[in-house]
């Protein structure tokens, strides 16, 4: 009697539902084909609450097999970065951080199946989080994903404990929706994530730069110019992180080439009569300067600063080179 | 509150030292926020936030030898973002449920729905619908 009843709710739950819609459903275009892929990631064991730092670790060794990048961090480092013991877990605000510190540039995804699937033919792993329960009950977890099988309409992944586990498109679906369809793309800074837009790659680029990982910065901003030579602002970028580095002839050379592209630029005009007043450039530093004009009030104090200090002579350049670099590259 | 202090100082003097040796330079920042230089009062702003970041991670237990180069690695909007939203955000883990974890949860979601009275299930439950 009591066995029938389990029975019978089990049973009316089912019905419930399926008739309600909510099986999962392929969440891709009917008339869209994506092909197959399966990247080669090195699987690492679930520890408890440091998925991702295993995560990290993951895409980390992955990139180590294929190419020439170098870690910074060991695993033990990474999982103390990442574990925040009353949350039982990881912010994605610490992944990236964690991943940036190990030398890692972290492009978020664009929350669409196309951008998923064109990283994945390019060979680039993501990192997604999914929510494994429910919304009102939710259980977080990142987990890389490693191809997907065309044939059989599945996501490939390292689920937990399983390495490259095959899961249904539409049970993903279910589980990555959960979390806005958050992921990231995280690749050594000599690779372009596939589904880049240059805005976006230049402000994951000058976070490495802001968080003391300028080496890494430059590399990325050179990577982007090689899709990009034309554009001013990844030549900008490359021009400030090497003034800063004191790389005084290649910012000179960056400086000047965009103002070849844009002879109005003014903070780059600004920048390059700056490094020529230093080098005892003085009288070509205020020529150029008098080429800059900008509506923007903080932009034109700048240039005033500027010009003022040409009038009084400049400091000649870094005269302690030492300080600046042990508290810059750590 | 000593370990704050000493990882506030550091954090400042790393912060000062990347802006201060540069007063002539448009950063690459100015390109993308559309204004040139940052002025001291968003500084400070900035550094109390970073102060905030570092009290919360000592509260919620968060290792103090690391909490500083989990801090400094934070770039200004993410450390603002970890001050204010911290509770609410997702914390990713990898525990699956257990079976017993499981079992408590059926047991719980069956109490709740005898109570809602859209079940009776439990002989000790009285709906609050009637």
């Amino acid at each position: 009697m009591k066995l029938h009843r389990a029975l019978y709710l089990l049973f009316a739950s089912a019905v419930m539902i399926f008739s309600s819609g909510c099986a999962p459903k392929s969440p891709l275009p009917a008339d869209k084909h994506y092909s197959s892929s399966a990247i080669r990631v090195p699987f690492v064991a679930p520890r408890s609450e440091l998925c991702a730092s295993s995560s990290i670790e993951m895409l980390s060794l992955h990139w180590q097999s294929v190419g020439t990048y170098l870690p910074r961090l060991s695993l033990a480092e990474l999982d103390s970065r990442t574990l925040i013991p009353a949350k039982g877990g990881t912010l994605q605000i610490e992944l990236i951080a964690a991943a940036r510190a190990n030398g890692l540039l972290a492009y978020p995804l664009e929350p669409t199946y196309a951008a998923l699937f064109s990283e994945l033919e390019a060979g680039h792993p993501v990192v997604v989080l999914l929510n494994r329960a429910y919304s009102w009950y939710p259980l977080w977890h990142y987990a890389p994903i490693t191809g997907y099988d065309a044939k059989a309409q599945a996501i490939r992944m390292h689920y937990a404990d399983t390495p490259d586990e095959a899961v249904p498109i539409g049970t993903f679906a279910a589980l990555w929706e959960r979390s806005g369809n958050w992921g990231v793309v995280l690749l050594p800074p000599t690779e372009l994530p596939t589904s880049a837009r240059a805005d976006k790659f230049l402000q994951a680029a000058y976070d490495l730069e802001k968080t003391g990982m300028r080496a890494e910065a430059i590399t990325a901003y050179e990577t982007a110019l090689l899709r990009w030579p034309e554009d001013t602002s990844f030549l900008f970028a490359a021009g400030n992180a090497y003034y800063a580095s004191h790389r005084l002839s290649r910012a000179e050379e960056n400086y000047r080439k965009i103002v070849r592209i844009d002879p109005l630029h003014s903070l780059a005009l600004n920048n390059l009569a700056d490094l020529l007043c230093r080098s005892g450039r003085a009288e070509e530093a205020l020529e150029l300067l008098d080429q800059a004009k900008s509506s923007d009030a903080r932009t034109q104090a700048l240039i005033k600063a500027t010009r003022e200090e040409i009038g009084r002579g400049c400091d000649p350049l870094f005269k302690s080179p030492h300080q600046e670099n042990s508290s810059l590259s750590h | 509150m000593k370990t704050s202090k000493l990882i506030l100082s550091f954090i400042l003097s790393i912060t000062l030292f990347a802006q201060v040796s540069f007063a002539q330079i448009a950063s690459t920042g100015a390109l993308l926020t559309q204004s040139a230089a940052v002025s001291s009062k968003e500084k400070l702003i900035e550094t109390i936030t970073r102060k905030d970041v570092v009290e919360k991670f000592e509260q919620m237990g968060v290792d103090p030898k690391v909490i500083e180069a989990r801090v400094a690695s934070m770039t200004d909007e993410e450390a603002s973002k970890i001050a204010y939203q911290i509770d609410t955000l997702p914390a990713g883990a990898d525990a699956g449920m257990s079976i017993i974890g499981a079992i408590v949860f059926i047991f719980i979601v069956l109490l709740i729905t005898d109570i809602l009275g859209v079940t009776k299930v439990f002989n000790f439950t009285r709906p609050i619908t009637n």
